[in-house]
């Protein structure tokens, strides 16, 4: 192998997208994932690419609104995540909505059946080692106080490097396990109306 | 949900338990987009009648004629069809209140939830100060930053940043000088706003006033307004926003084929 591995830190979707990348471009990478050893209070199961919030990519109209741009850019791109999402959309009107099941098994499988990619399941807690000469911190937005702390003394600005303080609080949704059925009468499109409004899902 | 099921489920929400805020949660304020349902509630009576349980565009099947009084969207989650999401539903409510509550909701009344609202932090770096060009940190270029511990918003820009991350890493790695995107693109739009677009001003808080955002055509160097369409006709009214935002991406989609075919770029497309 002519070239040192890529390390890339976190399995979620940037990091993801990073790996893959790296690797159809006959660059080796390591995947670092901490879950499932090592669980958050956000995430289920231990799959690459789980989606914790909605599971909306939002609009996917690439001629008039600039994340379905983005979407269009991703393909382009050869994107994993995009191509993932296509392959387990779900109908949701304009929006590309995906079974998160189905769209990080496939995330999942197709990183670890790339000959370049080696997935290794276990925390970074600190900095990176100092052998490691190209690292992709892609740690979200719950990284741990051990590698924030570091990072924060790395750039000497402990105090603005990361905005616990006022930092936004996100949610993830509720799920309801309702009868398909059930729902589908409570809730139908007027044929004369607009789309039900989607705008807010993140 | 008539008025009568809206107004008894607005009571049952303002009434119910919330988990209090950690302490370094407490003076954090809320992300425009993603406001809990309770606090909405709290703001006026309506409020939700206009956000997330607005009632438009939607009639009831079984009552043709009958304009609801409030709705609740529910988007379908998996493949099966067994998971549907209550859509902008977001909530620090206590868990076993949320299942109360929620089972108030006509139709919901057998419903079980498989996962219930929750919230957490967001860490992010100040990057426009932080990280150069190519998401490195300026302190040590052995590493690089992508996702939303960057400070960008959404799942697609989070991959859209990884995707940036991971090229300019493989193209360093195989010795090539990587070019960053065009800023006409939605990339380079965005990654202008996390490397450097983004101006401090003094009256947000100055350097801390760098915030997640979500990808959008504000962040666009802008592009002359197309006057007339293709058959040559004026352009008038409503129509000239969604020509504008036409004319964006159009430019933005040429420029980021000019991109990938670049030859300073990663070899091997």
């Amino acid at each position: 192998m002519p070239h040192a591995p890529i390390h890339v830190i976190g399995g979620g979707l940037a990091g993801s997208e990073a790996a893959w990348q790296i690797a159809r471009v006959g660059v080796p990478v390591v995947l670092h994932e901490m879950r499932p050893h090592r669980q958050t209070e956000a995430h289920q199961t231990g799959g690459l690419a789980e989606l914790v919030c909605s599971n909306s990519f939002r609009s996917d109209d690439a001629a008039t609104n600039a994340v379905g741009l983005l979407h269009e850019e991703m393909r382009r791109s050869g994107s994993l995540i995009m191509a993932a999402g296509d392959r387990h959309k779900l109908p949701a009107g304009g929006a590309l909505a995906v079974d998160r099941d189905g769209f990080s098994d496939e995330v999942t499988q197709q990183l670890e059946s790339h000959p370049l990619v080696t997935l290794a399941r276990g925390e970074i807690a600190g900095l990176p080692p100092p052998e490691w000469d190209s690292v992709i911190v892609a740690t979200g937005p719950l990284t741990s106080p051990a590698l924030s702390a570091a990072i924060g003394g790395l750039t000497g600005e402990t105090e603005l490097a990361f905005f616990d303080a006022i930092a936004r609080s996100c949610t993830w949704r509720q799920s309801t396990r309702a009868s398909p059925g059930a729902s589908r009468a409570t809730i139908s499109r007027d044929p004369r109306g607009a789309a039900p409004t989607t705008s807010t899902a993140p | 949900m008539s008025r009568e099921d809206y107004e008894r489920f607005l009571d049952a929400l303002l009434a119910a338990d919330k988990t209090s805020f950690k302490q370094w949660e407490a003076s954090t304020p809320y992300f425009d987009g993603c406001l809990p349902i309770e606090v909405m509630g709290e703001r006026g009576r309506d409020t939700l009648r206009f956000g997330p349980m607005k009632p438009v565009g939607l009639s009831n099947p079984h009552r043709p004629g009958e304009r609801p009084h409030a709705v609740v969207q529910l988007r379908q989650d998996n493949a099966l069809g067994t998971l549907w999401n209550m859509v902008g539903f977001q909530t620090k409510l206590k868990h076993g209140e949320q299942v109360r509550i929620f089972r108030m909701i006509p139709g919901l009344e057998n419903a079980e939830f498989a996962r219930l609202g929750g919230l957490h932090r967001n860490t992010f770096l100040n990057s426009p100060r932080l990280l150069d060009g190519e998401l490195r940190l300026k302190a040590e270029p052995r590493l690089r930053f992508a996702g939303q511990i960057t400070g960008c918003e959404g799942y697609v820009e989070s991959a859209a940043i990884g995707l940036l991350a991971g090229r300019a890493a493989a193209a360093e790695c195989l010795g090539q000088a990587w070019v960053p995107p065009p800023p006409t693109t939605a990339f380079g739009a965005l990654l202008g706003h996390i490397t450097g677009g983004h101006i401090a001003a003094e009256s947000e808080g100055g350097a801390r006033s760098f915030q997640p955002m979500n990808v959008n055509f504000g962040l666009f160097p802008p592009i002359e307004e197309p006057v007339r369409d293709a058959a040559g006709n004026r352009i008038k009214g409503k129509e000239r926003g969604a020509a504008r935002k036409r004319a964006l991406t159009a430019r933005a989609l040429a420029d980021l084929d000019g991109w990938l075919a670049s030859p300073h770029r990663v070899a091997a497309e």
